[in-house]
């Protein structure tokens, strides 16, 4: 679904930058099989490792299921991203929004049950959004210094409101009384049968059947419609005419302008839009199961990963939904088990890196392929002289392997061309 | 030709692929999922030497401390957070009782507040002639060492750490390690798979003490048992004290691999442990601090609690003032033992009514000098 960048061999300079020129080259790979493409790559990648290494809890659906869970709020901040960047507007503060989500969602949930506890969610993290738009578009106050104002605004906002609401009941200003929280199903035929086959430890099936089955049990309302969502924002932003028209806003707004669509109106929409889904990602860290309630920097950065998440999946849903999901399945392998595990990915890394080279020479692209070698060379070394990681640096081994896929990806990557512009109705000339 | 050529190379690089396939290592196979499923063999029980656990702290002596004005600086979170913050209070408010204290002023720290304003808020307490003052948490250590000098009249206690140099300040230190040991036993005779979990929240010098004694007292009393640990951050990073959501999921994978008794000594972390032991069949939990078993906020989970490392700083506060009263400091130990009483285990929940007298005699082989508790992990 890449714009195919052709601007080396760019035949016509004088040609205008918006558009594309015909003859629309050949797409090799639509959308859905590449992203099936990766889905099947990871999964050989992640069994061929646990079968070699040994360790089955590299596919195990207890893993699948942490991987999940806290690869949610990452998500929906991440699609937060999305929606305000696709029509312009750079949004840092998708982690104040999110921690005004988390209050929300306490509050809500509190008073009148989970849904509840849900809507207000989306709600005080639309109204954090609601601010940044006013700033951001009615003002034109810069981008980055509006959200890093909305982030101290959303810490010091709940702060004062949790001690006013929460103190009195739950006796500290920095937490919240203990929060309903939402039920959650299993798809239990299925998911017993998923689990006999689990328990084979047969190369490949079982390992099929512990993600299969990690992903379909305990399964809550706001996990479901989380990942709804990724499909709905990409068929309301690339699939109807509403969508077309936000993203030309953060294409290019005084074109947009030229031809009749409201600017300021759309970008309000998204980055309304953008708050309401962050601050669903904070209710995904208070209304699911087992969860404790709101607590005063529960969010611990979530939204800005969200947001390298985002640029990660080169601001489309499916990248980003694969960016939360590598980052989520990191973070729960060194929590579960740390240092055997992430070593493993080691190897992991190494067997992806080769699969890369080999494609790469079969392309016939040879730097990247030396590259690509070298690398996987230098890993299999670090893996083979070392039994573990140090325990030091396990924590951060989600936010290494962020940085280093961000470095490698970074060429490729294409930003919506108006973000983070001052727009002026009219200005356009 | 040339795209011969290529295919010949993806070929061999394809093979040197199917052989790199087969040179991963075995792993080291430190146990599998799920765990033995017996009760550990225990080691014999050591002897109770009486007449050495003090039953009350209370000298009898009766003293009047109605002169002094008292300061008391907590840290985050303050009177309320049913943790190390309300331990202080409750110190304060027994001392009000038994030493007629009136004149006490308390304020509280903020979150990420910058050192000046520690600083500024000791001053403070200090010019406005409370004495002695007391601070709650290491993090008023580096502001004491500032402030401590200035007043060299002025009396201060710090809880959990040392100030160099600064004879006016009296430290307040607690051997946790010994209270983590105790249950680290209770640990060991309650499990069911011979398999214990410890899930700490920051990797400090500090946490680490509780991993020692709790390391070293389910090896104590079941030599083959297997103690896993998790730290949720590294030193430095201090999210790991707020994130029961990261808290969880380290249980859960504790869990999954057979351990059956967790203690947590995670802070406000300690919540999402608490959820993951309450959600697994037949599971254990040992609380930290406070008696965690009686807190409001986790009476949700109170069945799965079955005792907690008590960290009395209330007994601290009450010692230090009432050594402020008469005036004489040299009585105040240097750091409070289980003879002190500065740790102990909760017995609220009647959980381990059965194993008591097994703990009691650890605690009087500890109190006696028998048996030395490390206060670092592998050392």
């Amino acid at each position: 679904m890449n714009l195919v960048t052709t601007s080396s061999a760019e035949p016509n300079p004088s040609a205008g930058p918006m558009t594309e020129p015909a003859p629309a080259p050949r797409r090799r790979v639509p959308g859905w099989l590449s992203a099936m493409l990766w889905v099947a790559i990871a999964i050989t990648v992640v069994s061929t490792t646990s079968y070699f290494t040994g360790l089955p809890e590299l596919t195990s659906s207890g893993t699948v299921q942490t991987a999940l869970r806290l690869a949610l709020p990452i998500m929906l901040a991440g699609l937060g991203g999305l929606w305000a960047e696709r029509a312009g507007v750079i949004n840092i503060g998708l982690e104040g929004m999110m921690i005004m989500g988390t209050w929300g969602a306490a509050w809500g949930g509190y008073q009148w049950g989970p849904w509840a506890g849900m809507l207000a969610a989306a709600v005080f993290g639309a109204l954090g959004g609601l601010v940044h738009a006013v700033a951001t578009i009615t003002f034109n106050v810069n981008h980055i210094v509006s959200g890093v104002a909305i982030n101290l605004l959303g810490a010091g906002v709940t702060k004062y409101l949790s001690t006013l609401i929460f103190a009195p009941i739950s006796q500290n200003p920095r937490e919240s009384p203990a929060v309903p929280k939402f039920d959650t199903f299993s798809v239990q035929p299925l998911t017993d049968w998923l689990r006999s086959l689990e328990d084979l430890q047969r190369v490949g099936i079982s390992d099929v059947a512990g993600i299969l089955r990690g992903l379909l049990i305990n399964v809550s309302p706001l996990t479901l419609i989380a990942i709804l969502l990724v499909p709905v924002s990409f068929f309301v932003l690339w699939r109807s005419p509403f969508g077309l028209r936000l993203r030309s806003c953060g294409e290019n707004p005084v074109a947009a302008e030229s031809l009749g669509v409201n600017v300021y109106r759309y970008k309000y929409l998204a980055v309304t839009a953008s708050g309401a889904l962050a601050g669903l990602g904070g209710a995904a860290l208070v209304l699911q199961h087992g969860q404790p309630g709101y607590l005063e920097g529960q969010t611990g950065g979530r939204g800005f990963i969200g947001l390298a998440a985002m640029i990660f999946g080169n601001w489309r849903p499916g990248g980003l939904l694969g960016g939360a999901a590598l980052f989520g399945y990191t973070d729960g392998l060194q929590l579960r088990r740390g240092e055997e595990t992430v070593h493993a990915l080691l190897y992991g890394a190494v067997l992806f890196l080769v699969a890369l080279a080999i494609f790469q020479l079969i392309r016939r692209r040879w730097l990247p392929m030396v590259i690509a070698g070298a690398s996987a060379g230098l890993l299999y070394a670090l893996y083979w002289y070392t039994d573990e990681l140090p325990e030091q640096l396990t924590p951060y081994a989600p936010h290494f392997l962020t940085l280093i896929v961000l470095a490698v990806a970074a060429q490729r990557l294409r930003p919506p061309a108006a973000i983070g512009a001052t727009y002026r109705k009219g200005e356009g000339g | 030709m040339r795209r011969m050529r290529g295919v010949v190379l993806a070929v061999i690089a394809l093979t040197g692929a199917m052989s790199l396939v087969a040179c991963a290592k075995d792993a080291g196979r430190r146990g599998s999922v799920g765990g033995q499923a017996a009760a550990c063999k225990l080691a014999d029980k050591p002897e109770l030497i009486p007449g050495l656990i003090a039953t009350t702290t209370a000298t009898g002596e009766r003293i009047d401390g109605s002169h002094l004005r008292v300061g008391l600086a907590f840290d985050v979170g303050g009177r309320g957070d049913e943790s190390f913050n309300d331990a202080a209070a409750a110190g304060i408010d027994r001392a009000k009782e038994e030493l007629g204290i009136t004149d006490v002023r308390e304020v509280t720290a903020s979150h990420q507040e910058s050192e000046d304003v520690k600083q500024s808020r000791l001053r403070q307490l200090a010019q406005d002639g409370f004495n002695p003052i007391i601070a709650v948490g290491f993090s008023y250590a580096d502001s004491l060492e500032a402030v401590a000098p200035e007043f060299p009249n002025v009396r201060f206690a710090l809880v959990d750490a040392t100030v160099e140099g600064a004879p006016n300040v009296t430290p307040l230190l607690f051997s946790e390690e010994q209270g983590s040991f105790l249950v680290g036993v209770a640990a060991a005779y309650k499990s069911r798979n011979c398999h214990v979990g410890f899930v700490g929240g920051v990797e400090t010098p500090l946490i680490q003490k509780f991993e020692a004694g709790f390391l070293q007292g389910a090896k104590a009393a079941a030599p083959d048992i297997r103690v896993d640990v998790k730290y949720l951050t590294s030193a430095g990073d201090f999210s790991g004290f707020n994130d029961p959501e990261k808290a969880t999921h380290s249980t859960r994978g504790l869990l999954d691999r057979g351990a059956d008794v967790i203690y947590q000594a995670a802070g406000g972390s300690g919540k999402g442990v608490f959820a993951a032991v309450d959600d697994a069949d037949g599971a254990m939990a040992i609380g930290v601090d406070s008696d965690q078993y009686k807190q409001k906020n986790l009476a949700a989970y109170r069945d799965v609690i079955i005792t907690s490392m008590l960290k009395r700083v209330d007994v601290g506060v009450v010692d230090f003032l009432r050594a402020v009263a008469k005036n004489d400091l040299s009585a105040m130990p240097d750091v409070l033992n289980l003879k002190e009483n500065g740790v102990d285990y909760a017995t609220s929940g009647g959980k381990l009514d059965d194993i008591e007298d097994v703990l009691e005699a650890y605690k009087s082989q500890i109190i006696a000098g028998n048996i030395e508790v490390r206060d670092r992990p592998g050392a």
